[in-house]
Parts: C-alpha cells; sequence; structure tokens
C-alpha cells in the first residue's frame, strides 16, 4: 500500500518537472579576470551632452532595479548599518532593496542566494560566511548576467567588486600595536590571545595570516590562545575567562570583531583585569562599538566604517547598471579606509545610530 | 452481478444513498496504511502550489533541479533519522555526522588527495563507524538512545570544531578538482541533479526493506513493543546495532553529498539539522513513539520542512521568524501525532460500521399453533448428546465413510469423535484460524472454509494443505479484497469446483455481528477450481452470503443470505448457467448452513429467529446510525442469534417442516445440520456440544459421502 504512496509522489514530481521549461544548468562557465576591451559595449558618449540627458539616462538606468542583499544574519550593527544605509541610498536613486536574513544559519543562506538567482534581481550583494559555502552560486548568478558584489568577507570565487577592508592590512596593523604594547622592552608577559571568527571566513583566515606574520617577528611575543569563537560574543566571553584563569598576566587579546570581542572585554572586566590586559578588536562604525571604548571595555579598536561601504555598494551597483557592463567584464575591489579609535581619541561622526538613520533626502 | 436488496420498497434516492455512502468511502480510506501520512502528503503539495503562485520563477525546471540539488542532503539526514525513530529509539547525532563527514570527505579530497572511490569508501565508514557505537550502546548496553546519541552530538560537535580549526586553512587554500568529485557535487544523473537521483534509489531500496522484508519488519517490531520482539525470537541487539550504523552511514552520505556540492568547511555545517530532521520525520508521519513509519513518510516531512524554510527565506521573512515557525511547525506535527495514534482507531470505528436499507416484508408465523411449516415444536430437545462440553462452537459438522464425526472448533482445530457412541474424541487437524464450513471431496479429502486463512485441506491422514487463500482483487474497492478474509462454508460440484461463500470483506470473524447491524452486501460466492487451482470471484455483492450447497442434481449452488433471509440458486450448468434466482424467500430467520437430506430436499439451519423489531430497524438505517454513534456496543440492538431451528425444504424451495429447540437449553445456536444414515446431527457456533436426533422417515443407509461421489468398497 506504502507502495503506491511513492508512485504518487513520483508522479507528483513527474508532473511538477513536467510543467516546467528548461532552465540553465549550472556551472563555473563565467568567464573569470579582465574581459577584453571588445566585450564592452558601454555606449560611446559625447562630452558635451547636456545634463538634463545625463540625468534621464542614469534615471532610466537605475529606476526600479532591484538590488537583492544577503547578510549572514540582521540584528547585528554590523549588517544593520550596511542594511539601512544601502537601502536608504539605493531608494534616492530609485532603486529597491531586497534583504534576505538567513539568521546566521548557512544552509539558509546557500538557498537564499540560490533562491534570489532564480528570481534575476539586477544586482546581488552577498556576505560571504566562508570561502567557499558561496562559491558556486556566486559564479552561477554572474553566468546568468547578474553582477555579484560581496561585502567584507570575500569568498574564493572572485566577482565583479569586493567592497570591504583589506584583512591582511588590518591583521598587520592590529599585530604592530600589540607588538609595541606586549613586545620586547614593553615589561609585560608578552601573552596575547587571539579571538578569530569563523576559522572559514576569509576575515579570519587573512587577518590571521597577517598578524600570526607580524606577531612572530618578535621572539617576546607568545601566543597562548587562538581560537575560533564563531563571532559569537558568549563563546569569546567563555573562550577569554578560561584563559584568563590560566594566564592572569595575559598582556592583551585580539579580537577579529568588536561585537564579538565586547564578550572577551567583558571576561576580562570581570576578572578584575581592566585595563591591565589590553582589548583589541576590529569592526564597524556602530554606537555599540563606540561605546565599548568609551566605557573602557575596548582598549584600541580599527574601524573600517561600515557606513561608506554600504555606499560604495550603491555606487559600484549604480555604476554597473549605468554602464551594462557584464558582470565578468569587472574585477574590482573598494578597500575600506581604516581608522584608529581609543578613548577620547576618535571623531564622533565615526559612530552610526541606528536609530538615528542618516537617509538622504527624497 | 448484484443481488443485495430484493424486496423493493420506498424510493430509489433513498435507497442508492444507502447503498453508496460517502461515510463508506471514509472510513475505509482511513483504514488503508497509505492514508496515513495523507495530510502531510496534502500539505507537502498545498505549499509547493502555494510558493509556486507567489514566488516569481518557482516552477521552473531549473528552480525545480536547485531545489532538489540543495534538498537531497537534508533528505538523507531525515531518512537516517527516520530509521532510528522507528525502531524505537532516536539519532540525535546525525547533523553531527552529517558535519564530520563533510570535513572528512574535503580533507581526504583536497589535503590528502585520495581518489575519489577511496574518499566515498572512507567518509562512510566514518558515518558508519560512529553509528556502530551509537549502537553499541543502545543495542548491546541498553543505554537511552536520546542521552547515547546527544553525548554523540556534543563529541562530534567538539571535534568538528578543532578539526575544523586545525584544517580550515590548507582547505580554504586548496582547490583540487576531479570529473568524478563534481558529477558527485555538481552533476546529473538522467536530468537530475546526481544527489537527488542517488537518494531517490536509496529513498526506494530503503522504502522496500523497511515495509517488505523481514529486517525491516524486525526493526518495526521492535519499535513497537521491543520485549514483545525480543519474546517473538527477533535478535533485538543486533538489529537495533544495525539501525544505527545505517543511520549513521546515511548522514555521512549527506555529508559526503554536502562536501562534493559546496567544498565548504564552515564550522555551523549540519548545525540543527537534528531538529529540522526530527521535524521532518514527525510530520511525515513517522511517530515518535517507534513501530510506525516509513521511508517515504520521513520524506515527506523532509520536504514540507525544506519547501517551508525555502519559501520563508525567498518571502524574505525575517531568519529568526523562520526558526520559530520551524519550531511551531515541529509542535503542531508532535501534537497530531499524538492525537493522531489515539484517536484514529477510534475515529473509524465510530465511522465504518455504515448501515443500510434492508426491507423484508413480515415474517412468516413461527408460533406452534400458526400451521406454517415453520410452526414452533420440541423436537430438538430429544437430542442426544455428543462430545458434550469437550467442543468449543462446532460451527460445522460432517461425518465420513467410517462413520466418523468431524467439526471445526473455536481453538482453530478440527476433532474427529469416533467409536460407537463418539466417545472418542480426538484432534484431527490443527489448522489455526477458526473452522467453518466443511465439505469432503471425491479423494476423501476434507475442504475446510477457515475463517481469517481461507479454503483449506486436510487429507485422510491428517496433512493439512492451502487450497486458496485469495481471489481477483475488485478495481474500484478501497478495501483490499483479494483475500479472503471470512469463508464461511462450502459445498463441492461433481466436477471438483469447491464453491464456498465469503460472508463479509468489511469484518473480521471477531466481529461478524457488525455486518449484521450494517445489513450491506458486503460478501460473495467464490469458486476454487482444484485442477487449474483458479479461484474465481462468481457472484459480489451479496449480503452476508452464508450456508452453501451444491443441489442434489449437481446442476445449481444454492446459497443463503442470512441477512436478507433468502435463499438464492445460482445456475451452474444447463439453459442457465450463470442465472441467480430466488429459492426460498422470506424465511422467520437468518438462514446459515444449508445440507442435503436424504429425500432429495435440503436442510437449512438458522441461526436466529427475526423480531419486528430488528427488522423495523433495518429499514431505518439513520436510527442504527445513531444508535452505534451515541450508544455503546453493548447496548446496541443485534440481530436475534441465540435460538433458532431447522428447517426442511424440498427441491422446489417449499418449506416442509422445522424442528425447534425453545428457550436453547440444548443448542442455543443452530448452525448446521448433516444428515448421516437416518441421523441428523446438529452444530452450533456457540455450543458447548454436537446434538444428534433420529430421522424416523429417512433412509438408514443415505450418507453424505456416497450421495456425492457414489459408493466406495
Amino acid at each position: 500500500m506504502t507502495l503506491r504512496m511513492t508512485a504518487v509522489v513520483a508522479m507528483a514530481s513527474a508532473v511538477l518537472l513536467a510543467g516546467c521549461e528548461a532552465g540553465t544548468r549550472s556551472g563555473q562557465e563565467a568567464p573569470v579576470g579582465t574581459a577584453s576591451t571588445a566585450q564592452i559595449k558601454a555606449p560611446s558618449l559625447t562630452g558635451g551632452d547636456s545634463s538634463a540627458n545625463l540625468q534621464k539616462r542614469v534615471d532610466q538606468a537605475l529606476q526600479g532595479k532591484t538590488i537583492a542583499w544577503v547578510p549572514i544574519a540582521l540584528g547585528i550593527p554590523l549588517a544593520d548599518i550596511w542594511t539601512q544605509v544601502m537601502r536608504s541610498e539605493a531608494e534616492a536613486r530609485g532603486m529597491k532593496l531586497e534583504v534576505r536574513d538567513p539568521n546566521w544559519n548557512t544552509t539558509a543562506a546557500l538557498q537564499a542566494v540560490s533562491s534570489l538567482i532564480a528570481e534575476k534581481p539586477d544586482i546581488l550583494v552577498v556576505h560571504n560566511p566562508n570561502v567557499q559555502l558561496y562559491a558556486q552560486e556566486l559564479a552561477r548568478a554572474e553566468a546568468a548576467g547578474i553582477p555579484v558584489i560581496q561585502v567584507n568577507m570575500v569568498s574564493n570565487q572572485k566577482t565583479t567588486a569586493y567592497v570591504g577592508a583589506d584583512w591582511p592590512k588590518v591583521g598587520r596593523l592590529l599585530g604592530e600595536e600589540i607588538v609595541r604594547s606586549c613586545g620586547k622592552g614593553s615589561g609585560s608577559s608578552g601573552k596575547v590571545a587571539i579571538v578569530q571568527g569563523e576559522a572559514t571566513s576569509a576575515v579570519s583566515l587573512e587577518q590571521m595570516q597577517a598578524a600570526a606574520e607580524v606577531l612572530g617577528k618578535d621572539p617576546s611575543i607568545k601566543i597562548v590562545s587562538n581560537q575560533a569563537a564563531n563571532w559569537d560574543a558568549s563563546k569569546a566571553h567563555d573562550i577569554t575567562a578560561t584563559v584568563l584563569q590560566q594566564h592572569p598576566d595575559l598582556c592583551a587579546t585580539v579580537g577579529f570583531w568588536g561585537v564579538m570581542q565586547t564578550g572577551a572585554a567583558q571576561a576580562v572586566k570581570s576578572a578584575g583585569l581592566q585595563g591591565k590586559v589590553k582589548v583589541y578588536a576590529s569592526g564597524s562604525d556602530g554606537k555599540l562599538d563606540c561605546d565599548n571604548i568609551d566605557s573602557g571595555l575596548i582598549t584600541k579598536f580599527l574601524n573600517y566604517n561600515s557606513s561608506s561601504q554600504a555606499r560604495s555598494v550603491i555606487a559600484i551597483a549604480s555604476f554597473m547598471l549605468q554602464t551594462g557592463l557584464p558582470p565578468s567584464a569587472v574585477r574590482m575591489a573598494d578597500y575600506s579606509p581604516l581608522q584608529w579609535m581609543e578613548k577620547g581619541n576618535y571623531d564622533p561622526a565615526l559612530c552610526y545610530d541606528t536609530s538615528k538613520p542618516r537617509s538622504p533626502a527624497k | 452481478m448484484s443481488v443485495a436488496s430484493s424486496s423493493v420498497n420506498g424510493g430509489l434516492l433513498r435507497r442508492l444513498r444507502y447503498r453508496y455512502s460517502a461515510r463508506l468511502l471514509l472510513s475505509e480510506l482511513l483504514g488503508k496504511r497509505w492514508m496515513e501520512p495523507a495530510i502531510p502528503f496534502a500539505l507537502m503539495i498545498g505549499l509547493i502550489v502555494w510558493f509556486s503562485m507567489v514566488t516569481t520563477n518557482y516552477a521552473t525546471l531549473g528552480n525545480a533541479q536547485q531545489l532538489g540539488r540543495e534538498f537531497a542532503e537534508a533528505g538523507f539526514v531525515a531518512i537516517a533519522m527516520a530509521l532510528t525513530v522507528i525502531s524505537g529509539g532516536i539519532d540525535l547525532s546525525v547533523g553531527a555526522v552529517f558535519a564530520l563527514a563533510n570535513l572528512a570527505a574535503l580533507v581526504f579530497f583536497q589535503l590528502y588527495q585520495w581518489p575519489v572511490g577511496l574518499v566515498i569508501v572512507a567518509t562512510l565508514a566514518i558515518g558508519a563507524g560512529i553509528g556502530a557505537i551509537n549502537g553499541f550502546l543502545i543495542g548491546y548496553m541498553r543505554t537511552r538512545p536520546f542521552l547515547t546519541t546527544l553525548v554523540t552530538l556534543i563529541v562530534l560537535r567538539a571535534t568538528v570544531d578543532l578539526l575544523g580549526q586545525h584544517f580550515s586553512i590548507p582547505l580554504a587554500m586548496a582547490s583540487r578538482t576531479s570529473w568524478t568529485w563534481d558529477v558527485l557535487g555538481v552533476g546529473w544523473i538522467a536530468k537530475l541533479p546526481s544527489n537527488l537521483a542517488i537518494l531517490g534509489i536509496v529513498a526506494i531500496v530503503g522504502h522496500f526493506l523497511l515495509s517488505r522484508s523481514r529486517p525491516g519488519w524486525h526493526l518495526t517490531a521492535i519499535g513497537s513493543s521491543r520485549k514483545a520482539a525480543r519474546h517473538a525470537g527477533i535478535r533485538v541487539e543486533r538489529v537495533l546495532f544495525l539501525t544505527y550504523v545505517m543511520s549513521g552511514t546515511l548522514a555521512a552520505a549527506g555529508g559526503l553529498f554536502y562536501a562534493a556540492r559546496l567544498q565548504s568547511s564552515g564550522s555551523d555545517t549540519g548545525i540543527g539539522w537534528e531538529i529540522s530532521a526530527l521535524t521532518a520525520v514527525v510530520l511525515g508521519g513517522v511517530s515518535l513513539a517507534g513501530g510506525r513509519g516509513t521511508v517515504a513518510r520521513a520524506l515527506i516531512g523532509a520536504v514540507i520542512v525544506f519547501v517551508l524554510v525555502n519559501g520563508l527565506v525567498r518571502m524574505g521573512f525575517p531568519g529568526a521568524l523562520s526558526s520559530t515557525a520551524l519550531g511551531a511547525v515541529l509542535l503542531i506535527a508532535v501534537g497530531i501525532d499524538v492525537k493522531w495514534a489515539k484517536n484514529r482507531g477510534k475515529a473509524i470505528q465510530k465511522i465504518y460500521v455504515n448501515p443500510t436499507m434492508v426491507e423484508l416484508p413480515p415474517s412468516p408465523s413461527i408460533t406452534a399453533d400458526g400451521g406454517t411449516a415453520f410452526a414452533e415444536n420440541t423436537r430438538l430437545q430429544a437430542s442426544e448428546e455428543i462430545g458434550l462440553n469437550q467442543v468449543q462452537g462446532p460451527e460445522d459438522i460432517i461425518l465420513d465413510r467410517q462413520d466418523r464425526l468431524y467439526c471445526g472448533t473455536r481453538e482453530g482445530w478440527v476433532l474427529r469423535f469416533s467409536g460407537p457412541n463418539f466417545e472418542h474424541r480426538e484432534v484431527f487437524a490443527r489448522i489455526g484460524g477458526r473452522p467453518l464450513g466443511m465439505a469432503f471431496d471425491r479423494d476423501d479429502n476434507l475442504i475446510v472454509c477457515v475463517g481469517g486463512m481461507g479454503l483449506y485441506g486436510v487429507t485422510p491422514a491428517g496433512k493439512i494443505y492451502k487450497c486458496t487463500d485469495q481471489t481477483q482483487r475488485s478495481l474500484l474497492k478501497l478495501n483490499d479484497d483479494s483475500r479472503l478474509r471470512l469463508a464461511d462454508d462450502c459445498d463441492i460440484a461433481p466436477d471438483g469446483t469447491v464453491w464456498f461463500s465469503e460472508a463479509t470483506i468489511r469484518y473480521e470473524m471477531h466481529s461478524w455481528f457488525l455486518d449484521g447491524i450494517e445489513g450491506r452486501a458486503n460478501g460473495r460466492l467464490i469458486a476454487w477450481n482444484p485442477k487449474t487451482n483458479k479461484t474465481r470471484t462468481v457472484i459480489k455483492n451479496a449480503v452476508f452470503p452464508n450456508g452453501v450447497c451444491v443441489a442434489h442434481d449437481g446442476r445449481s449452488v444454492l446459497f443463503c443470505s442470512s441477512w436478507l433471509c433468502t435463499i438464492y440458486r445460482h445456475w451452474i450448468e444447463g439453459p442457465k448457467a450463470g442465472q441467480t434466482e430466488v429459492f426460498a424467500e422470506n424465511l422467520p430467520g437468518y438462514p446459515d448452513n444449508l445440507n442435503r437430506s436424504s429425500d432429495g430436499g435440503y436442510w437449512l439451519a438458522m441461526v436466529g429467529i427475526r423480531s419486528p423489531t430488528f427488522d423495523l430497524m433495518m429499514r431505518h438505517p439513520d436510527v442504527r446510525q445513531r444508535m452505534i454513534k451515541q450508544l455503546p456496543p453493548d447496548e446496541w440492538v443485534y440481530p436475534g442469534i441465540n435460538n433458532g431451528c431447522i428447517v426442511k425444504f424440498d427441491e422446489s424451495g417449499r418449506a416442509l417442516e422445522s424442528m425447534w429447540d425453545p428457550g436453547g437449553t440444548k443448542h442455543a445456536t443452530v448452525t448446521s445440520m448433516r444428515e448421516h444414515k437416518g441421523w441428523l446431527y446438529i452444530g452450533g457456533l456457540e455450543n458447548n456440544r454436537i446434538g444428534r436426533v433420529r430421522l424416523p422417515d429417512a433412509d438408514p443407509a443415505w450418507n453424505g459421502c456416497d450421495a456425492y461421489w457414489g459408493a466406495k468398497s
């Protein structure tokens, strides 16, 4: 009897499949690398065109276009700032921002990306959970003619644009800062704890390599702990609390993301070591990060300014739509300028409060 | 052809209404095993249709293929979970095994550069190994599945984290590809994504293994009751061990495909998959209590979960909300699972009995001074007892050429009484089931209708053999009527064909009287030809066909319809062959077995006498329906089956005389009688004896075997 059930399922799926049209095959068929000029079919323009015509052409290219955006999760300052700024910037140009929230679930995230490709947005913006997960899908998206912009965490599959921090540089700057305060001649124990994010994400991989290189040059620096907290503040807290029990003389802890490192900072504070153990992090221009700096939880912070990253994303999207270039014609990156912030020594304009959006006038 | 309602009164519409009842269809539908996942199946189709309507480009081949590819790995994990749940346990480690297998496959392929074949074997072996640890602990050490696999989950998760950190950098840099690896990950098999195609094969094999094979039945039996399974001789430990090995292997297969497809060693791979798998399994109708479920159901559930989550993601629902939705679905599914398991039987019971209209004319008089052939007398009270308190319920009786007396009993035996006064009792054959009507064939084999089993034969030496236990299946009936449920009485035509009745296909031996409340044409007359070994349903839609007797000339078969109080004659030879006509109708009671008499007539046993009350009830199906719904079964009005009589008919169907036992002191039920050498032997379904009365006017030499097959030296 259950045999019949199986037959019915099979028939139902057959009907489902039969009722559909032929689709495209997935795969990494998109040409990689810079395209030759022959492939680029941008309209040739005269320099003496009127401003009104320019305005018209821009409107034609942008009005009603859809930018699809898949962060790892919403509800965190980083992603919320990106989303808020991207939306207001996009809407100011007559475009629409479609957001999918996988809520840290990579399975859902991958499905979101896949399904967006089926829906054919004009631009796809992704925040890669790790270097491999989306690789195939991003190639598939470009093959389907959708330019893909990757934000802050890059995939092994490079696409039209990467907008985000230069992570080796972040790693190097943080490493040099640590060497300055914990290295030879600092009079400290030289013990350093590293709290990585998701170990398979580009942020962790690239930052770690660069930092390790710098730290390795100073023999008095000892890395006593190097663990991945997977962007989770409570995990960072637990790891750091344990490290502090073993090494109360820890010189510094460095975290790969401000929000996560808040957990480590709290552990330092509850161990009564605030001020003695230096807490370093890099992160966005969120209000939370600024508050942590003000309250002394974070000693020194490297800001990559996520609100301006969001503006870059929209600018590149606008560029792709206005030029009509095929996705693979461009392989660019816009590395975010970095700024050091420490208590009493930073520009308050660097703190973006999502409850007070800086929306452009409409 | 139908001989359902012979007497015609009342409107056609009214009769049609009771003849074709939607409730009947529903009750039989609910009773089907494949109906259990009906709700999840409808939900699955509904969700797919709905998302096709609200989402752009959903119902396209490309999207269906993409969805299939993304679904397959979850499908493997769901089957893995389902197996353990059906076995009465749970495997919470499926998600962690999945993650470990994913990482292992990537390390083997990318870093160790093993050939793909070896990667597959090694990865599956890891899953099997973890399954073996779970299985050993749960099967042999008898640890609790929940806690055991929870611990495995935690240990494996930590292992994945540690290994992941160790391998993440080299894995992120690695970029080895190979043709076979790509086939596994992004390839196609017959236009299907490779992982989906293989999932399909695994599912079909698994489905048959689980529902159609001995190991699968053992697994289900253990899930139903571990203790009972052990008592039944099932090697519980080994089966459980293998179940968890299978579960581990399947989860690892999912991980392998995931690795080949995405090359991603992300640390959250497989996190929470055990919950989605559990949701899927329960949603599909696999019972959490164990012992109930199939692979197909697990996959239906998995599709629902997948489509739901995928659909919500597509519609841009915030992630937290989709997780909550999944949780809510799990909660509802578990609730329905509990309620359904508890109440399905009750629901079927409430609507299974579907009374129809039976209109009988007023019953002829049975009073002692009524002047009819049915006039009550006390002739049966003079009967001699045979095997008093040595026999339970001899429904039918028969005598052989050596004057030995046979009867079937409640225990499933055929007893034989021999000696001058039948004082010697022996068990002639232990057939099982409920032996009912009997007949001797030309070679003195005893042919027996066995309720619950079919038609069986016993050689004179006592060897039991099966004649037939199935007939052709009706195409339009939901109840599988190919199996014989309640073979009732048989007789043998001169050409050797065994004609037998099956009283009802909707009820079993233990609930046959419910068929009386229903009064529906649920029975049939069947012929089995021993030469060709073919079984053929000759008349379907007969109302409780009971006694069967081949006429003296062998050209027709008489059969009774108990609830219609009618005897029919079905012609098997001559110009009227194939036609059915009424032999005797409007009897005062419910006819049971029918046998030849020495003077060319027929003896009929009436199992009970009609009452005006029940006749009236039979005319009003709604009243009976209400009775069934609103009253407990012991307060229902049943056809009277507690006091009967024996009636003799001539060849034309005219009643000649009757024999009664008023008060039922000796023969509380009379279901059969057999004339043999001047005596009439009497059997009864509920009696504790066989009786016999002398027939002063009968031929003292006449006996059934000679009458049917001629004298033998």
